[in-house]
């Protein structure tokens, strides 16, 4: 199920949506090699996690991808196009939901088309049916800090995917969140993304989210922070949690556990 | 149910501050009328209740004393606090306007305000511009600095969002820093337009022409304590006013920071956006 990165493509699938190579950062002038060597393709509708512990680059990459940090080596583009500054062709999500307090729902989903354009009555409708599928139809109009942190951080997807980019990325989305409200919003997750045939970028340190979530799991390392292993998750979908229980998807947990054992 | 189960202890309280109240009270007319208390530092309070009556409504000679006091308050916090949060905000947006006028701010604050009133005097001259001044000078600091760090505290995830949005450094400003930094903005005003009611009493102790502040010396000077406490208490209750009357004002403008607030608009924006809510059901 190992593979090298440049073979990390589904066979149906054309040029990459994302195609990053030999990527490498490093901060504070040479001192902290938060990244070195990473190289990897993502297909166009596929889904992608990001798993590993704490310093392995997952973050920095995301943020690579995204353009809010500048790479030190390797050449990195989405939809082909090289990444040289923060660009509208991704959309970001955190473990925070960083809503503005002073927003209602419906007014921070309209945020993104607020900065690109006078936002037009089409517009406030496609964030209420946006805030309906995340099932926040009822809080529309109430403020961040009416919401439940899982409720904020259904807003929050629901701004993400009003932005209308087609490649999501997403920073330990739920990780602040208890264990089921995590487990539901992961299944809806799932649903959303293949509704409107989004690319994802999942990064995540549980194996089982990354995996249970993941068309190719991409397990990293840390010191220096690089890619050691991409491994591929063949399930059907639409996936069930039953699915966590089964022999095959426990054979690719310790698949990773052992790659991550390894460094 | 609520309201109504509170409201027996919430009245039993109000009844058990009034009983307190009003026996200090007795206690000191009593005490002032047995020749206990020092008429000079304590009149008793009927004298004092008959001052009242006599400034406010026999003579009406404190009206234009409070008038000019508190027509100096407002224009000196008017432009001391807008100076304040313009220049904070103009401040804490430059990275390198701040490092460079950091340690002057932090010297600035250190010295106290008042201490400069006899040089803003002798720079201005006597007259309404120098106590402006003073004031106005007393109001700057508080808003200064509140603007100051609240739009340096930005939150770094937003300010990423805003930038993988695609955000302009004008909409950063205008839809994320400076909303964020509206409640420490108002917590600043607050404290701005309490000093500048020091500042005023300040203003006139040094030019005693006209004002409240000249009023209380005059009586002083003439040992009529009744009347100079008189002013004092006007002096308590606009303080008081002022303090509620900024609360409010508070509440309503970071309305996002009370239930109260969060509420009222909450469904004002519901109302203007009826028609999208309507379709959710149609």
């Amino acid at each position: 199920m190992t593979r090298t990165a440049e073979t990390l493509r589904t066979a149906n699938a054309p040029a990459p949506i994302i195609s990053a190579r030999d990527v490498g950062k490093i901060f504070g002038g040479g001192s902290v090699v938060a990244l070195q060597g990473a190289s990897f393709d993502v297909a166009q509708g596929s889904f992608v996690s990001l798993v590993g512990p704490s310093g392995c680059g997952k973050s920095t990459l995301l943020r690579l991808i995204a353009g809010l940090i500048e790479r030190t080596s390797g050449s990195l583009s989405v939809h082909g196009r090289d990444i040289t500054g923060p660009h509208t062709d991704v959309g970001l999500m955190f473990q925070k939901a960083t809503l503005l307090d002073w927003r209602t729902a419906l007014e921070n989903v309209l945020l993104p088309t607020e900065i690109a354009r006078t936002p037009t009555a089409e517009d406030k409708r496609r964030a209420f049916d946006l805030l309906k599928m995340v099932g926040l139809g009822d809080f529309a109009f109430s403020f961040p800090s009416q919401l439940s942190g899982g409720m904020q951080q259904r807003v929050a997807l629901a701004r993400l995917l009003q932005t209308g980019a087609d490649v999501l990325l997403l920073d330990e989305p739920f990780g602040a969140l208890d264990e089921f409200t995590r487990e539901r919003l992961n299944v809806e997750l799932m649903r959303i993304v293949a509704e409107v045939r989004a690319t994802t970028v999942f990064v995540t340190h549980n194996i089982v989210e990354a995996i249970f979530l993941a068309d190719q799991v991409v397990v990293m390392s840390p010191r220096p922070g690089r890619i050691s292993a991409i491994i591929d998750v063949p399930f059907e979908r639409p996936r069930t949690l039953s699915l966590q229980t089964s022999v095959e998807f426990n054979r690719i947990v310790e698949e990773v556990r052992t790659t991550l054992g390894e460094h | 149910m609520t309201a109504g189960a509170d409201r027996a202890p919430a009245l039993r309280r109000a009844a058990t501050h009034a009983a307190i109240f009003l026996s200090l009270i007795a206690a000191w007319e009593v005490g002032a009328q047995a020749g206990w208390l020092d008429p000079l530092f304590f009149p008793a309070p009927s004298a004092i209740l008959a001052s009242f009556w006599r400034i406010y409504v026999v003579q009406m000679n404190i009206w234009p004393h409070l008038g000019v006091s508190l027509g100096l308050v407002f224009a000196g916090f008017a432009i001391g606090s807008i100076l304040g949060v313009g220049l904070g905000a103009v401040v804490g947006l430059n990275a390198l306007v701040r490092r460079f006028l950091q340690p002057y701010v932090i010297v600035m604050e250190a010295t106290p305000r008042i201490a400069v009133a006899p040089l803003i005097i002798a720079a201005v001259g006597f007259g309404a511009q120098s106590k402006i001044a003073i004031i106005m000078l007393v109001c700057f600091f508080a808003p200064f600095i509140n603007t100051l760090s609240g739009v340096v505290n930005v939150n770094e995830d937003r300010l990423q969002l805003f930038r993988s949005m695609g955000a302009s450094k004008w909409q950063i400003l205008r839809k994320l820093v400076l909303p964020d930094a509206v409640p420490v903005i108002m917590a600043g005003e607050r404290l701005a337009l309490t000093a500048a009611l020091s500042g005023v009493l300040v203003a006139e102790f040094i030019q005693r022409d006209q004002g409240i502040g000249a009023l209380i010396l005059t009586y002083t000077r003439n040992l009529n304590m009744p009347s100079a406490f008189a002013c004092i208490f006007t002096l308590t209750a606009i303080g008081f006013a002022i303090f509620k009357g900024m609360e409010i004002l508070d509440r309503r403008v970071a309305f996002w920071t009370n239930e109260e607030g969060l509420r009222r608009v909450g469904l004002a924006r519901a109302a203007a956006h009826a028609t999208l809510a309507g379709g959710r059901h149609g």
